[in-house]
């Protein structure tokens, strides 16, 4: 039987955070993950590392937690941030007067509003609307939650965290009122086994309810949907949000190539609700309008959707007007001792939210180690050396994204790849500009176990043409490594585009149809991944 | 602004390879990572990242991956806006600098007396001092000059005066290296009642600025021709080219890259001289007094003249002279591209994409060839060995043959 | 000159299979193409009917044709015209050295690049299989560095494929190319276009390849439309091959999309490329003109007849927009489901037909466009190819299929 002090259930940013700061304080720990890490909200949201402009005039406290955060992340996790900087602009169709409140609210939290002209503005993001009137420069930026998640693991397992990812939780252990351990069931295999441990710290999100369920105990999250577009490519270098009360469709998030519009909020009973709508869409691209007018000429790449875990312990607070700042919850009051939940909160805080968590667990612990997440980079930079080595293998444009995406030490062992094989130095993915190397890197890790695990890691097939033709070149290297999982190679096709498949569904016009007739020509038409084959084949 | 200059994005890019299929570049050298890779998919990355991709200069901007495109993607452009922001930090060679700004020699050397004599006695020269190779331009190519500018040759000129009037844009190669093209022209019009007007001011088109990464250079000279044509275009007087690379820089290419007033409505009244010709046909308005030519030609289609969809004219004119036949060659690209096949380095890949035509035109048999572009016309003759004349000349011929 | 017997737009197969019919039939033709079409990333076989409606293989083509629904493209243009415009292409390919082969009472089971095999109907010679279905053993030909083949695949799945059960050895040629882009079947198909490239392939395999035996490989046996290569290669081997389907660049689809050029050219049809045709010019039903927008200006083309073959959504043909479908150039009535979530099935893959690929024109037993009544729309326009409505190609593999069989049936039409 594995055995552990602590337990953290959910590999999101929070649960990883928490892994992070136990094993940096010397605790025992390993975390358990229903999908693949960043599986759930960390991936499904639009990327902000927010200043606080967004909740100052409503939630101060949120507002400057968001502010003391964002300072901390662009140091600890600069490979996961695009220091890009955010506007606040207003719209024709956007209240006058909300402005004057907002000013005042971002600077009694400390947040920096810089007022620019209309006129510069568009000289810097020329793609917004010539209708727009007023614009401030805000230290908003863009965070890669994908990579944010990966490195906080990396760094983990420095310290000997352990990551079982696929792993769901069907049991809560306990004893006379304390806990015991975990029971889990491997998703892909089925097979139950136990964890023994003193602590069980439910970082799950959206999920939270659920788990806390295991243990007879309610904990009151709503999870509340909200649907985002990501377009082709950057059509703004800046973050760029509505100068209004929070609502629907007022942020638009530049990430390397692509961009993302968000979002929407609509209160759900099932936390795993992230298919989007068609209609959630147009309406996304109507309000964008305001912003930006030529939206509807933009190519999207794909809608996608994920779920807040509001908390409130108001059970009626729902939607945005649930708070956004988050609560650690003691279960040890709710008679389990060695149980604890964290829950509501945003991306913006994940590390905030852990150190609290693991603050509470060293008390009982009586672990006197002070946190350090706030000081020591996820990730060791790249040197130098090894950068200008690397650059004679990867292709142009490919470098630094595979630096920032893979710290030094996977960086390195990626160019050792490439140098013992140069075909290796290949593109698998042409829109993402992904190796062959990196590809394999990925596919060996212990916690890939089919090709979208290995995008999440990647970005490969995240780019136009969605997997139409890194899919198959995927599979085909992967299987020549050695490195199918064992599994047969229909069903990782499968697999892979039928995960795009459903972030297309909804946005089925324009040239993301084209592309999709392309794709289905290649794998239905041309490799017939899907038909019966005849006995009559010979 | 234009409709169309919103449109140099990538988005309509399915990734489908067709261009690679058809890019003739990237049949002639691996050293070119091909147009789909360095046009819409880099594109994408150079929005966020600054990095160099030595391939950029392999692409030809010949066009055919905008030809082969499904999606309607201006590839060609998307590279050479591409190489452009590469020089905004870095300076061009001595030899692009020599080769983009052709018109500047040009002109130079017209100013000298027996100015062309000299300059092609100091190619010589050069050529057997190894200078031209030694800066990077291919000694293998001849880069004559005329003696005396179709500019000056033209001031001389008589024509009878028309009610009808055309202006006439030479460009730089007609002008000082082949000025006989543009005195054909003139004859062609004034036969078919037409006179001819041509301004003195126009400058280069820009597209050997273009190939070169001089975009703001380039944006200069459109500036300029574009107020001029104006002038002219406002009165209802159409402009006409000769060359289809001058063509398709004036309407499509400046429309594509600048914002400039008048530009859309300039590229309305912008013809080349054949489809000018087979429009008057089509009017009944073409003097169809034709001698014969009993002579056997093969035709070139340029590339520029093939991306600007209105199918061949020179064809349909030239199918009307008696006794003169006349077969499409239809082997593709000749290479040269602009001054691309001049370039040392890529002067083999300019003979190997040329290779097919230049066998075909050998295997015809014919002793010359037709064709509307002036490079085009220096590359057959350099790699197939016959004459190669424009559509113009022949026509001026037919309608000599007739007197 | 602008005025013709018939103007196709669009250059894909079906165009150009339109225009080699009435071309034949002494028609004045004139081809307004934008692009490639999609022959050169497709692979170049004429499927006529792998599979019916609910996906069960159908045994044979010609027999399949009966299970086809009503509102197919198959019923409208009648067996007789399919088993024509068969026969028509089959002799046009002989006509331009590069045969294919095939009947509509058979169906040929290829291997693909996945190593599954898929039904087709006619195929060039490269790709003929009975050699490999009679050898108890083949190779899988790989080569060194190519990024779009992979021979393990290709062997460990084909080996479960009925009837094609036997041993595989996979054998890998380096190409040895200069250094430079990656390298796709594209560049394998350049390398051994030329003779060095196979000469140093044939002296790469002489000593391991069995004479007498099969070979798979992908379809790199030069770009042209030609059975030069391979003959060359199987007589210096002794050997068969056998070319795969692969991922796109299609080379043998450019081989399709070359020989149907040079044939129509030789016909006499004018090819205007990079047209890009934006509206018809229509009286009484009756279509006079159709107008060509480039940057610069507007063009006219007139003609008796006008065959759109335009292509659907990819080609550009039909226009998608949400919870409707648009025929931008006559604006013709397009029957689409107004709820977006109805276009397509949850899954991307399953055993029914995807609702938005069957989206398109609706016709008469004279490809002529009809409403939602029958009602002959417009009397002297032909629908072709991709934008017909009632089929998904993909799934039933109908592709080609239907494309030469309408492309005729509207060229005979004229």
């Amino acid at each position: 039987m594995q055995k552990a002090t602590v337990v953290v259930i959910g590999g999101g940013a929070t649960g990883v955070g928490i892994l992070r700061d136990l094993c940096m304080r010397g605790i025992d720990a390993v975390l358990v993950e229903q999908q693949d890490l960043a599986y759930g909200t960390s991936s499904r949201y639009h990327g902000l590392l927010h200043s606080g402009g967004r909740y100052a005039v409503k939630d101060a406290e949120a507002g400057k937690e968001c502010i003391e955060e964002n300072t901390i992340l662009r140091k600890i996790g600069r490979h996961c941030v695009e220091q890009t900087e955010g506007f606040f602009v207003r719209t024709p169709l956007d209240p006058e007067d909300f402005e004057g409140k907002w000013l005042e609210a971002c600077k009694n939290v400390g947040i920096p509003t810089i007022p620019i002209s209309v006129e510069e503005a568009r000289r810097l993001e020329p793609n917004l609307s010539p209708k727009i009137q007023a614009v401030y420069r805000v230290p908003d930026a863009a965070i890669d939650g994908f990579r944010m998640v990966w490195q906080n693991v990396a760094s983990a397992r420095k310290y000997g965290g352990r990551v079982m990812t696929y792993t769901t939780v069907v049991g809560i252990e306990q004893t006379n009122g304390e806990v015991t351990g975990i029971t889990v069931r491997n998703t892909l295999s089925g097979v139950v086994t136990k964890i023994a441990c003193e602590f069980v710290v439910s970082a799950a999100g959206s999920w939270a309810g659920e788990i806390a369920h295991l243990a007879g105990i309610d904990v009151n999250v709503q999870p509340d949907r909200g649907t985002l577009v990501a377009f082709n490519h950057r059509i703004t270098s800046r973050i760029v949000n509505r100068l209004r009360p929070a609502s629907d469709g007022d942020i638009f998030v530049p990430h390397g190539s692509i961009t993302i519009l968000g979002t929407t909020s609509a209160s759900v009973k099932n936390p795993d609700d992230n298919v989007p709508t068609a209609k959630e869409v147009v309406e996304l691209l109507k309000i964008g309008e305001a912003l930006f007018e030529d939206i509807h000429s933009y190519r999207m790449l794909r809608a996608f959707a994920g779920t807040r875990p509001l908390y409130s312990a108001d059970p009626n607070a729902k939607g945005r007007g649930a708070s956004r700042g988050f609560v650690t919850l003691d279960h040890a009051h709710d008679g389990l001792k060695g149980f604890i939940s964290v829950v509501g909160g945003k991306f913006t805080t994940y590390r905030l939210m852990a150190e609290k968590v693991t603050d509470l667990v060293c008390q009982y612990l009586n672990n006197k180690t002070a946190c350090r997440t706030a000081e020591e980079p996820l990730v060791e930079d790249a040197s130098p050396a090894l950068i200008s080595k690397a650059k004679q293998y990867f292709p142009a444009y490919g470098t630094e994204l595979a630096a920032s995406r893979l710290g030094s030490e996977g960086l390195e062992k990626v160019v050792k790849r490439m140098q013992d094989n140069p075909e290796k130095c290949q593109l698998l993915c042409e829109c993402e500009n992904v190796t062959m190397a990196e590809v394999e890197e990925a596919a060996a890790d212990e916690t890939s176990h089919m090709l979208s695990d290995v995008r999440r890691k990647t970005r490969m097939g995240m780019g136009t043409c969605q997997g139409a033709f890194c899919t198959f070149r995927s599979v085909g290297a992967v299987d020549a490594a050695g490195l199918a999982w064992g599994k047969d190679t229909q069903g990782l096709f499968k697999e892979f585009l039928q995960a795009r498949w459903k972030g297309i569904r909804p946005i089925l016009w324009g040239n993301v149809m084209r592309e999709t007739q392309l794709t289905r020509g290649i794998y239905e038409g041309t490799l017939n991944i899907n038909g019966a084959i005849s006995d009559e084949g010979k | 602004m234009s409709k169309h200059h919103n449109d140099i994005n990538p988005d309509s890019c399915t990734a489908c390879t067709s261009c690679i299929s058809h890019c003739p570049v990237t049949a002639a050298t691996r050293k070119f990572r091909g147009p789909k890779m360095m046009g819409p998919a880099l594109e994408r990355m150079r929005l966020s990242q600054d990095d160099v991709e030595p391939s950029l200069e392999y692409c030809s901007n010949c066009k055919n991956c905008d030809m082969a495109c499904p999606s309607g993607v201006p590839i060609s452009t998307l590279n050479m806006k591409a190489r452009a922001q590469y020089f905004k930090t870095r300076k061009q060679s001595m030899r692009d600098e020599m080769l983009g700004h052709g018109e500047k020699m040009g002109k130079l050397i017209s100013a000298l007396p027996a100015g062309a004599f000299f300059a092609n006695l100091g190619m010589q020269v050069g050529k057997a001092f190894g200078i031209m190779n030694a800066i990077g331009i291919s000694d293998k190519l001849p880069l004559t000059y005329a003696g005396t500018s179709f500019i000056k040759q033209f001031k001389e000129l008589k024509q009878t005066s028309y009610p009808d009037k055309v202006v006439f844009y030479p460009g730089c190669f007609i002008n000082y290296q082949d000025p006989q093209v543009g005195m054909d022209f003139v004859a062609v019009m004034q036969a078919n009642k037409y006179e001819v007007i041509v301004e003195e001011d126009f400058v280069c088109c820009g597209s050997p600025l273009l190939v070169t990464g001089y975009l703001e250079e380039c944006e200069q000279n459109a500036k300029k021709n574009t107020a001029i044509m104006k002038k002219w275009t406002d009165k209802g007087i159409p402009v006409i080219t000769c060359c289809t690379s001058c063509g398709l820089m004036l309407k499509q290419e400046y429309q594509e890259l600048f914002e400039i007033d008048g530009l859309a409505e300039n590229a309305k009244m912008l013809y080349d001289a054949t489809e000018f010709l087979v429009n008057l046909d089509e009017k009944g308005r073409l003097n169809k007094e034709f001698g014969a030519i009993e002579h056997r030609y093969m035709y070139h289609a340029p590339c520029h003249l093939r991306v600007q969809g209105y199918g061949l004219p020179a064809l349909d004119l030239l199918e009307m002279i008696p006794g003169l036949t006349i077969e499409n060659a239809d082997a593709g690209c000749c290479g040269i591209s602009g001054n691309y096949g001049f370039k040392a380095d890529k002067y083999d890949i300019a003979m190997t994409v040329g290779a097919k035509l230049f066998e075909t035109i050998k295997e015809s048999g014919v002793d010359t060839a037709v064709c509307d572009c002036g490079t085009c016309r220096l590359q057959i003759t350099h790699g197939a060995g016959v004459k190669a004349v424009h559509p113009m000349s022949l026509l001026r011929q037919a309608y000599e043959a007739k007197k | 000159m602008k005025e013709n017997d018939v103007i196709v737009i669009g250059g894909g197969f079906s165009g150009l299979m339109a225009a080699a019919v009435a071309a034949k039939r002494g028609k004045k033709v004139t081809v307004l193409s934008l692009g490639a079409g999609t022959l050169s990333i497709a692979s170049g076989n004429v499927d006529v009917l792998g599979y019916d409606k609910n996906g069960k293989p159908v045994a044979n083509p010609k027999a399949g044709l009966s299970s086809v629904a009503a509102d197919h493209p198959y019923n409208k243009i009648g067996q007789k015209s399919l088993e024509e415009a068969v026969q028509f292409f089959l002799e046009l390919t002989k006509e331009e050295g590069y045969a294919y082969k095939g009947s509509l009472d058979q169906q040929q089971w290829i291997p693909t690049a996945a190593g599954t095999l898929k039904p087709t109907c006619l195929v060039p010679m490269t790709m003929d299989t009975s050699a490999l279905k009679n050898a108890s053993k083949a190779y899988i030909i790989g080569f060194e560095s190519l990024k779009d083949f992979y021979p393990h695949l290709v062997a460990k799945n084909l080996r479960n494929m009925p009837g094609y059960d036997q041993e595989y050895e996979m054998l890998m040629v380096d190409p040895k190319l200069p250094a430079g882009r990656d390298v796709t079947n594209l560049d394998i198909a350049r390398w051994l276009d030329s003779a060095e490239g196979r000469k140093a392939f044939v002296a790469q395999l002489r000593a391991t390849i069995k004479p007498g035996s099969v070979a798979v490989i992908a379809p790199v046996l030069g770009t042209a439309p030609s059975h030069a290569v391979r003959d060359e290669l199987e007589q210096a081997l002794n050997c068969k091959f056998v070319e795969s389907v692969v991922v796109p660049p299609g080379i043998t689809g450019h081989r399709l999309r070359i020989m149907m050029l040079n044939h129509v050219k030789k016909l006499g049809v004018k090819v205007v490329e990079h047209a890009v045709v934006t509206r018809g010019i229509v009286e009484n039903g009756q279509c006079t003109a159709v107008v060509t927008e480039a940057i610069d200006r507007e063009r006219t083309y007139q003609a008796k007849s006008f065959i759109l073959a335009s292509g659907g959504f990819y080609g550009g043909g039909l226009v998608a927009e949400p919870g409707q479908a648009i025929e931008p150039v006559f604006n013709l009535p397009i029957a689409a489901p107004t709820t977006q979530e109805d276009w397509s099935n949850f899954q991307m893959f399953s055993n029914e037909a995807q609702p938005f690929e069957k989206i398109g024109i609706a016709v008469d037993e004279t490809m002529r466009p009809v409403d939602a009544d029958g009602k002959v729309l417009l009397n002297n326009v032909f629908i072709a190819g991709r934008n017909l409505c009632g089929y998904d190609f993909c799934f039933e593999k109908s592709g080609n299929g239907v494309a030469m069989a309408s492309g005729y049936k509207a060229a005979m039409s004229v």
